[in-house]
């Protein structure tokens, strides 16, 4: 079964002045345990795609599964994950309450267990911020930031994870190790990745695909596949010559489009 | 030294200049102590009078705290309703607005017209005075979450009632303390008022009656605790304040 299947989607805003299109005509189909990257310039409905994925939006025509099922039932089940640029964590809960957030809310919450004390320290172990726990969201960098956003998102063991440019805040130093161990998650949970960026670089070093919309209005441009260029588990150089090719390409592209 | 200057010596050193000028400077230009007693005349008469200042200040002090727990109270109760229904909101918002535009000594004598000379018409006016800003900056403080944050509950299909205890009342809780902050020296105007209007007893009281009989010395007295009350009221929000918020 697919992670996620679209038909003719048509999404974006209703308004008491009818609807307003963002992304139109979307079809697509992707792979269980897929990281997929998408590209595109301002107001393309790259998030709005994302939003749709994760029931905060519903779409405007066309048909969405995800899992198998409408996104509320996946929505329901926690098997969505949702990183946000801002790391949106709560300022006045630790980093530990933070991530245990999904176990306190909800109908199913069921309060905080020894188990879940576990799970967020091996999730900060995996994270490279072990020893956080007791921190205040104030007292992080903004790398620990969005790494404990990763971990939050991850708590439920979503089998879909929806990254909407997660990293776009952070300098490239940290970004770039950010991206490694995103990656290392990936292997490690085999959780099917939306990752929205607006670096081609990002969408290029992650994607198995990279799928560039364009806007104005918002339509599906490209859908690369970038297997070939890759090691079986998605792994790449970022100056290998072949991959230096492909980013020029999609620039080229997205220049068009812009 | 530089920053030892700035946070110790400049702010002892500001008042203490301006009150040994008063008590120096204020006989020597032949001020009589009936319009402007000096610092220490001030002092003694606090320490000289002190059952009659005390038996009064207590009064101010149960309906300056009862008047701020209750209009805060009734404030971000109100705030609740108003956040959670649009239409009361739209109803009722205007009339409220219309009551603070009321001065509160053309208020006073209303409410002690109707709930008699005791306690309770002074706590209302307290209240009342207290209410207004608080139920603007609660209802501020309860719509204040982020969009992002709002979408995080939804993705973990958070009930109501995790939106308000674990969102929107947490994120409220910085405008409320700024606006309880405010309200404390209100809170001690608005008894001090009441009392003006119709009271044998408080601070207010002693004030009326100091002025009537040109005892500056005492009605002197009584501003120094009426501005020590505030201050002390301050104090204590901004401590619950430090505790409640300490991941700011």
């Amino acid at each position: 079964m697919n992670a996620i299947e679209t038909k003719a989607l048509n999404i974006g805003y209703r308004g008491p002045k009818g609807d307003q299109t963002v992304l139109s005509g979307v079809d697509l189909s992707i792979a269980d345990g897929e990281f997929l990257t998408i590209l595109g310039p301002s107001g393309c409905g790259k998030s709005t795609l994302l939003r749709v994925v994760a029931d905060l939006l519903e779409p405007l025509a066309g048909d969405i599964s995800v899992l198998g099922e409408d996104p509320s039932v996946i929505r329901s089940r926690r098997q969505v994950g949702f990183v946000f640029q801002e790391s949106t964590l709560l300022p006045w809960r630790t980093v530990e309450a933070n991530i245990e957030l999904p176990v306190q809310v909800g109908r199913g919450r069921t309060g905080v267990r020894d188990s879940d004390r576990k799970r967020v320290k091996d999730l900060l172990e995996m994270l490279g911020i072990a020893g956080l726990e007791k921190r205040y969201p104030k007292q992080l960098s903004g790398g620990q930031r969005q790494r404990v956003a990763i971990a939050r998102a991850l708590f439920s063991e979503p089998r879909i994870l929806l990254m909407d440019e997660p990293f776009g805040a952070l300098d490239e130093i940290t970004r770039d190790r950010l991206n490694e161990e995103l990656l290392d998650v990936w292997r490690r949970t085999g959780t099917t990745i939306l990752f929205v960026t607006h670096s081609i670089m990002e969408a290029v070093y992650l994607g198995q695909r990279v799928m560039v919309l364009g806007a104005n209005p918002g339509r599906v441009m490209a859908l690369r596949d970038l297997k070939g260029q890759k090691t079986p588990d998605n792994r790449c150089a970022r100056e290998d010559p072949a991959i230096v090719n492909l980013m020029s390409e999609l620039r080229k592209t997205l220049e068009q489009v812009s | 030294m530089n920053s030892l200057l700035r946070s110790v010596i400049a702010p002892v050193f500001g008042p203490l200049s301006i009150i040994l000028a008063w008590q120096y400077l204020v006989p020597i230009a032949g001020i009589p102590p009936y319009i402007l007693p000096t610092p220490t005349g001030i002092a003694g008469a606090l320490a000289n009078q002190w059952p009659l200042f005390a038996d009064n200040v207590w009064t101010t002090v149960i309906e300056a705290i009862a008047g701020f727990l209750i209009g805060n109270l009734a404030a971000v109760l109100m705030a609740v309703v108003f956040v959670y229904s649009a239409p009361i909101r739209a109803a009722y918002f205007p009339v409220v607005l219309f009551f603070n535009t009321i001065p509160v000594l053309a208020l006073a004598p209303i409410i002690i017209l109707i709930f008699g000379l005791g306690l309770t018409p002074k706590i209302i006016v307290a209240a009342v005075i207290c209410f207004f800003p608080t139920l603007v900056n609660m209802i501020r403080g309860l719509d204040s979450a982020s969009s992002n944050e709002r979408e995080l509950l939804h993705i973990l299909s958070a009930t109501p009632w995790d939106n308000f205890w674990r969102l929107r009342l947490p994120r409220s809780l910085p405008m409320l303390f700024s606006s309880l902050r405010i309200a404390t020296a209100t809170a001690v105007i608005g008894a001090i008022v009441g009392e003006w209007i119709g009271s044998d007893k408080g601070l207010g009281a002693l004030i009326i009656q100091a002025t009537y009989n040109y005892q500056s010395d005492r009605l002197y007295g009584a501003i120094v605790l009426s501005s020590g009350l505030s201050i002390a009221l301050f104090l204590i929000v901004v401590a619950v304040e430090k505790l409640v918020l300490r991941h700011e």
